[in-house]
């Protein structure tokens, strides 16, 4: 290495602590980057596997409505028409014991076409001999598959899980009804992959289990590309109300109802990236600072400009380099642990995944290096220019700088101004865009953050006084040290700044968005008691028995269903009300009575407003729904509240349903009990009735809204977990900060301790120091936590959910902000001021 | 080290230079005009503010004058961009500084090879004039020392051989013997004094000490910006 | 004529045609074999034969065919043989099952499809497997029709003299046929009135019936060719639970057309040492329709060449057969060399030609042949 890097880099050598902590605050930013990148691609990889593998060769499906596709259809297709590569499926839902499975029943004979794992050839050959056929082999394993009642098969490791071996027999639960199931034979994938949590059985006995007789849940089709001639023949002898799909276009509209929470996600890890870059933007500017002098010879000896701006960057470069190489390893292992995260979230609100690995993506990892290095270098950019610029004189002096820094103040305020407008700009002219609107709130950010030494710099000269007063000289000089130490500690109060605004941001988000949930859940359960099946229906017969018991005053009965629409799957709630049900739906904006007459009698649909957000849909429109009796127009009466689901949803009533859909299923009823009974005792009641015909689930109003209150906060576990992160890295900051700060004073504390000043005096000094930065960065991050709040209710969870949330303010978060602002800079000043105090003078004073 | 076939003249015309402390202007330069012979040795004498080391720094084209011109072995330094003054001084001038400004993340022998290497001097090369400069300033043993445990004298040593190590056309040196006590101070004009004037160099000493005047071909008084005598 | 294969031994995943069928036809005539079949009823005594209504299926034995061939000329002098065969097997003997299903099914049901193009000296063959339920496959005597998928024989009207009118349609993407049968002689009973005895053991059996020669019109495609073509075919009836014992190998199938208006079918049983099992017998049909059963004792059969299959396997593919008893010898020779089924199982079943005497008159014919055993 040349001398003249050297030089430059014997410093950074001579000061681990700052070069270590700049490494780790690059490291934690690429970390939380790649992280959420790794974790959000891994599930979403996981579920396309999985569909992949479900799916087979199917280049597209056939699916109707609620009632299924008719199973003659298939018939017709290949008997009449001569189709061969099309496949039926029945699938559904089953539980052995605690273990969730997805039940898939397949013809095995057309099977070939699609699925190579189903396919007999992979059956598992060396089952143990049984009895009655001798050593199993391929053809005894078909047979058995077809013939054995409760046939199914699984992958090696879902046996594993469930402690079975082939020929066992075990429960399983499917539709809320216990039955008989033996496993016949081993899946084994054919390039290794498994899909786990499947069993596989005919079609006969999916059909029994699933109570679906006479329907299948799609038929998979395979069609060369581009044969439309195919295409158009089959979709030619369909019935109204059953399509031919793409198959991957739907798997991609599934995998889409995750983008918003996925974007969402990297947003977040962005912000730790971005208190990172000022982090890195902070060490820098010491680094340069504390090198005045040095800079100054080099550059009295020859050293040019361009070549002072170099050898800064690549001390910038060599330190983003090392940051991010630590982060990508750091991502991995964190990605790993938000991953269970992503995947519950996911899991609660969108598809099922089945993912325990992240998938390390060339592109994650390229990304995250990038973004760690480029950041790095971005903020080394102005502190190396400011290097280049220091005349080849030989000692600037503190005071000059401090004059320039505090020069530049001003300016930065008026262009953090600017921005402020500019991302007003952005979110006033953005539409619907999401990721415009996270831009915005960035700008945002940024804008605020430059006014930020501006406030500060106010506020400490107005305190300077008083603080005289109160704390004595060295009151004075901690308090009035810090708007005077402005290039030095602004841009440490300005990361932790945007780090607790991020928390205040948030949890006001949060805790907006909880309360609104919880008012909702509150006018929504209306019902006493709610019965339903674990990923079923219930069933028919048993309905009238349990709505018959004494107590039961009134019931509700509501049908949960997917529905292929123009605008995608929409989801279908057919409710049939009780008379006590009308207040539980929250209608925007129009007359109730109105409303419902409209809805009972008039096949007026609502739509809830994520649906009239993501489609555009307002009351007196029309939604366009594929029936079995065709193409229908409905209009929509109304928008009602409801967090059920991002995607929204459109009820009618289940007269309407009944009228156009072939479909008598009933997901769940709601009980409304007479006055004086006791809904455990009811309870009771439902469940002797139940035992033995189906298994129930059955929840008190209370219970249901527990449960969903746990899944509401475990979703924001993971948002907890990022911004707790960006707060990391802003402590790093501080403390990194702190310690420059004491290094550069060390000659005065050095003076100050000559002077007389016990080593407690001076770490009281600092302390109130750092517990002063805090306390201007806690203040400075109230008002762009709010607006931040706002933002991200009003324009950010808008344009990703369709949400409508009304904002709550208390001032719990609020102080919680400012605790933490300080809290955590005292904790980065413990060193610091620990270290300030046990300077020795002498050694102190000659440093340097 | 000789410096007999690298000699400088140095012309000064009407040169001033002003700085602005507040709202006051405060005049260190007026109008100075002087000439430095090749090969001349010449003391610089004036107390502190009295445009001694302004004066070094125009000549070495770190400052910029107001106005007037400095010329350097024919060539003008005020006419230049701040990069060819870089790279000319770079170049042609050597620097020895009261406070000695050693880089002190780099070893003795690594200061004097910095300068070396700005210049472009292959690295066999310049391991054999290190040694040759530290033997010239009887450093030798002290070459993987690092500047902080050296003492005063022994620093400002090192500085003149970094200062000499690319053989400079003109030596400067902005009290060199400030930061010394009177035994090392001699010892370090001496060396100066062999090295660079006995060889013939041409060297501008800017001090306020009477003692530097016996090494001195002249001595130019320096007050409020104009010479005297 | 029966052929060993049974239900979904076979390899569903390989494409029709694909070489590597990993069942070997060895393992899987296994299953036809006499192991398990004790569950079933088996063929042990004479029946009385109804028709229509045996035309249809026999769904409680474990297996079943409807085997067709023939040997059409087309219009335009091009020459074609066919073979369409429907199988139908009953994996379990019971039903413990009640789904409320329409799936739910003990039967499986294959096809195979095959077209000689003597001109292009070309064999396509393709095979299909279905469930014997949803309406997927199936057989019914009355109206008579056997399906799988698109593929079906079924009847279509009636005929001038009011015979009925059955049509096959078979397709696949080169091949497809389109062929009405009037049948020409009545339903012949083989072996014992209809009783087959396949090996010493009571039970390894089947009932048999054949029509000998079904009149044949209607069009082939291959490719993007369509001929109209006309000729006759061979309708080879059989059921039953259980065939050969353990020490059989496999058999060689003859049915013949001759030019003087007889038939004669006649297979030999070979044992694993390649002797002639004393079960080969057949049936001799005179132009009146009378049905004359042949023992091994009537019937000399001798090999006169041989061909080697490409996929292993050497197959006789030249034969001399005498029937002293008719006064007849015939020779009878492949029209194409490899006519061998890629299919679960591997056999050789393909269109001949017959030149020979009948009582000292010079005869000429056509027929198929079965080559069972002989894949390895």
């Amino acid at each position: 290495m040349p001398a003249i890097y050297r030089a430059s880099f014997g410093f950074l050598r001579r000061h681990p602590w700052q070069l270590g902590l700049a490494i780790l605050g690059i490291c934690i930013g690429v970390a939380v980057m790649v992280a959420v990148d790794l974790a959000n691609q891994s599930s979403r990889k996981a579920f396309l596997m999985s569909m992949d593998t479900l799916n087979g060769q199917a280049t597209h499906q056939i699916v109707a409505g609620p009632g299924g596709v008719d199973e003659t259809i298939y018939t017709t297709l290949r008997v009449e028409h001569g189709i061969r590569r099309i496949a039926p499926i029945v699938s559904g839902y089953a539980h052995a014991g605690e273990v969730a499975l997805q039940l898939l029943g397949v013809d095995v004979f057309a099977e070939a076409d699609f699925r190579q794992y189903t396919a007999p050839a992979n059956f598992e050959t060396d089952l143990a001999a049984s009895p009655d056929t001798g050593p199993g082999q391929p053809e005894d394993m078909v047979r058995r598959f077809l013939t054995v009642n409760g046939s199914v098969l699984m992958s090696a490791a879902t046996a594993a899980e469930l402690a079975l071996s082939p020929g066992d027999s075990f429960e399983i639960l499917v539709n809320g009804k216990q039955r008989q199931a033996v496993l016949t034979g081993i899946l084994r994938g054919n390039d290794g992959r498994e899909v786990g949590g499947l069993v596989v059985t005919d079609i006969a006995n999916a059909q029994y289990w699933l109570e679906m007789q006479g329907r299948l849940s799609r038929i998979d089709v395979r069609v060369a590309a581009n044969d439309e001639q195919r295409l158009s023949e089959i979709r030619g002898s369909l019935p109204p109300g059953t399509e031919l799909l793409s198959a991957s276009g739907r798997t991609e509209t599934t995998a889409e109802m995750s983008d918003a929470f996925m974007t969402n996600l990297t947003a977040m890890s962005f912000l730790a990236l971005l208190v990172g870059i000022f982090l890195i933007y902070n060490s820098v500017a010491f680094a340069v600072l504390q090198r005045r002098e040095l800079i100054g010879v080099l550059r009295a000896l020859g050293v040019t400009r361009g070549q002072t701006f170099r050898i800064i960057l690549s001390e910038a470069a060599v330190v983003g380099t090392l940051g991010a190489a630590l982060g990508l390893l750091a991502g991995v292992w964190l990605g790993e642990k938000l991953l269970v995260l992503v995947a519950r979230a996911l899991s609660d609100h969108y598809f099922a995944v089945n993912v325990t690995d992240v998938a390390i993506s060339s592109a994650s990892v390229v990304k995250g290096f990038v973004a760690g290095l480029g950041a790095t270098l971005v903020a080394a950019t102005v502190p190396a220019i400011e290097a280049s610029s220091f005349q080849p004189r030989l000692a600037l002096t503190r005071s000059t700088l401090e004059q320039r820094a505090g020069r530049a103040v001003p300016r930065l305020g008026y262009s953090g101004i600017g921005l402020i407008f500019l991302s007003a700009l952005m979110l006033a002219l953005s539409g619907r865009s999401l990721v415009i609107g996270l831009i915005a709130l960035f700008v945002l950010i940024l804008g605020f953050a430059f006014c930020i030494p501006f406030i500060v710099r106010g506020i400490s000269n107005a305190l300077a006084p008083f603080a005289g007063r109160i704390g004595g000289t060295a009151g004075r000089l901690a308090i009035g040290g810090v708007g005077k130490t402005l290039s030095r500690t602004g841009i440490a109060i300005v990361a932790l700044a945007i780090a607790v605004s991020a928390t205040i941001g948030v949890s006001v988000m949060v805790g907006s968005f909880r309360a609104s949930v919880s008012d909702w859940l509150g006018s929504t359960l209306q019902s006493d008691v709610y019965v339903g099946v674990p990923r079923g229906s219930l069933d028919p017969a048993l309905i009238p028995d349990l709505t018959s018991l004494p107590g039961i005053a009134e019931y509700s009965t509501s049908r949960r269903a997917w529905l292929e629409t123009d605008n995608g799957r929409t989801r279908i709630l057919a409710i049939r009300m009780a008379p006590g049900s009308y207040a539980g739906t929250n209608i925007r904006d129009a007359d109730p009575e109105h409303v419902w007459r409209q809805f009972n009698q008039d096949s007026a649909v609502l739509v809830s407003d994520s649906y009239a957000y993501r489609h555009e849909t307002q009351a007196g429109e029309f939604v366009t729904l594929n029936t079995p009796q065709g193409r229908v127009e409905l209009r929509v009466a109304a928008v009602y509240q409801s967090y059920d689901s991002n995607d929204g949803a459109i009820m009618m009533s289940r007269n309407t349903y009944n009228r156009y859909f072939d479909d008598s299923a009933i997901d769940s009823i709601g009980l409304y009990l007479n006055d004086g009974f006791d809904v455990d005792l009811v309870m009771n009641s439902l469940r002797e009735v139940s035992e033995g015909r189906q298994s129930l689930i059955m929840n008190s109003n209370d219970n249901i809204r527990d449960i969903s209150m746990a899944i509401f906060d475990r979703t924001f576990v993971i948002t907890n977990v990022l911004y707790w992160l960006a707060v990391g890295v802003a402590i790093i900051g501080i403390f990194g900060a702190m310690l420059a700060l004491q290094l550069e004073r060390a000659r005065e504390f050095g003076v100050l301790r000559a002077l007389g000043m016990t080593p407690g005096q001076t770490g009281v000094l600092v302390s109130l120091q750092t517990a002063f930065i805090g306390f201007l960065a806690g203040l400075t991050a109230i008002p762009l936590g709010l607006v931040m709040a706002w933002v991200l209710v009003e324009v950010i969870n808008r344009r990703a959910f369709g949400w409508q949330i009304d904002i709550a303010i208390s001032a719990q978060p609020l102080l919680a902000a400012m605790a933490l602002a300080i809290g955590a800079a005292l904790l980065a000043g413990i060193y610091p001021s620990w270290h300030a105090g046990h300077a020795r003078p002498a050694l102190a004073m000659r440093e340097e | 080290m000789t410096t007999t076939n690298k000699r400088a003249q140095v012309r000064i015309r009407d040169l001033s230079r002003s700085f602005w402390e507040g709202e006051r202007q405060h005049d260190v330069l007026r109008n100075l005009s002087v000439e430095f012979a090749q090969g001349e040795t010449v003391a610089l004498r004036g107390r502190s503010g009295s445009g001694k080391s302004t004066l070094l720094n125009l000549i070495s084209g770190i400052d910029v004058p107001d106005a007037g011109e400095v010329e350097v072995s024919g060539k003008s330094i005020t006419g230049m961009s701040e990069r060819e003054r870089t790279l000319f001084r770079r170049e042609h001038i050597g620097f020895v500084y009261q406070a000695f400004n050693l880089v002190s993340t780099l070893s003795v022998s690594d200061n004097i090879r910095l300068v070396l290497e700005l210049n472009g001097i292959g690295r066999e090369q310049a391991d054999q004039r290190i040694l040759k400069l530290l033997d010239a300033v009887g450093l030798r043993d002290r070459a993987e020392s690092y500047p902080d445990i050296l003492s005063g004298g022994e620093q400002q040593r090192v500085a003149i051989a970094r200062a000499l190590a690319h053989e400079p056309v003109l030596l400067l040196a902005d009290e060199p013997t400030g930061n010394l006590d009177d035994r090392t101070a001699e010892g370090v004009l001496q060396l100066l004094d062999e090295l660079v004037r006995q060889a013939g160099g041409t060297m501008i000493i800017a001090t306020h000490s009477a003692g530097v005047a016996e090494y001195s071909d002249r001595v130019l008084e320096l007050q409020n910006g104009a010479l005297v005598s | 004529m029966l052929l060993l294969i049974c239900a979904c031994e076979a390899d569903v995943a390989d494409q029709p045609g694909t070489p590597d069928s990993r069942a070997g036809s060895s393992r899987l005539s296994e299953l036809l074999r006499s192991d398990g079949a004790e569950a079933f009823p088996r063929v042990t005594d004479p029946r009385e034969f109804r028709f229509p209504a045996d035309h249809g299926p026999h769904d409680e034995y474990r297996n079943e065919w409807w085997y067709f061939t023939g040997n059409l000329d087309g219009e335009d002098g091009r020459r074609f043989g066919f073979e369409l065969t429907i199988f139908r097997f009953l994996l379990a003997p019971e039903e413990n099952r009640d789904t409320g299903s329409a799936w739910q099914s003990n039967q499986v049901y294959i096809g195979h499809f095959a077209l000689t193009d003597v001109a292009q000296k070309q064999f396509h063959v393709v095979q299909r497997y279905s469930r014997g339920s949803a309406g997927l496959a199936g057989a019914e005597s009355e109206p008579f029709r056997i399906w799988l998928d698109d593929w079906s024989i079924s009847e279509d009207g009636a005929g001038p003299a009011g015979q009925p009118v059955w049509r096959l349609r078979a397709n696949d993407t080169d091949i497809a046929v389109d062929l009405n049968f009037v049948a020409e002689k009545p339903v012949v009973l083989n072996g014992d009135n209809g009783l087959s005895q396949k090996s010493a053991e009571v039970g390894n059996a089947s009932y048999y019936y054949s029509i000998p020669r079904l009149r044949t019109s209607g069009t082939v495609r291959v490719r993007e060719e369509m001929h109209s073509v006309g000729g006759t075919t061979w309708l080879d009836r059989e059921w039953g639970s259980s065939a050969l014992a353990r020490d059989q190998q496999g058999w060689d199938w003859f049915a013949l057309q001759l030019s003087d208006g007889s038939d004669l079918m006649f297979y030999t049983l070979r044992g694993q040492d390649g002797s002639t099992h004393p079960n080969s017998s057949g049936t001799w049909i005179d132009a009146a329709g009378n049905a004359h059963h042949l023992t091994r004792k009537d019937v000399v059969v001798e090999v006169k060449d041989y061909w080697d299959s490409e996929r292993g396997g050497r197959y006789p593919s030249a034969w001399e057969i005498r029937i002293p008893l008719k006064n007849v010898a015939i020779s009878v020779v492949p029209v194409l060399e490899d006519q061998e089924l890629i299919t679960n199982v591997r056999y050789w079943e393909g269109a001949v030609d017959v030149s020979g005497d009948a009582a000292g008159q010079p005869i000429h014919g056509r027929g198929y042949v079965e080559l069972t055993g002989y894949a390895n």
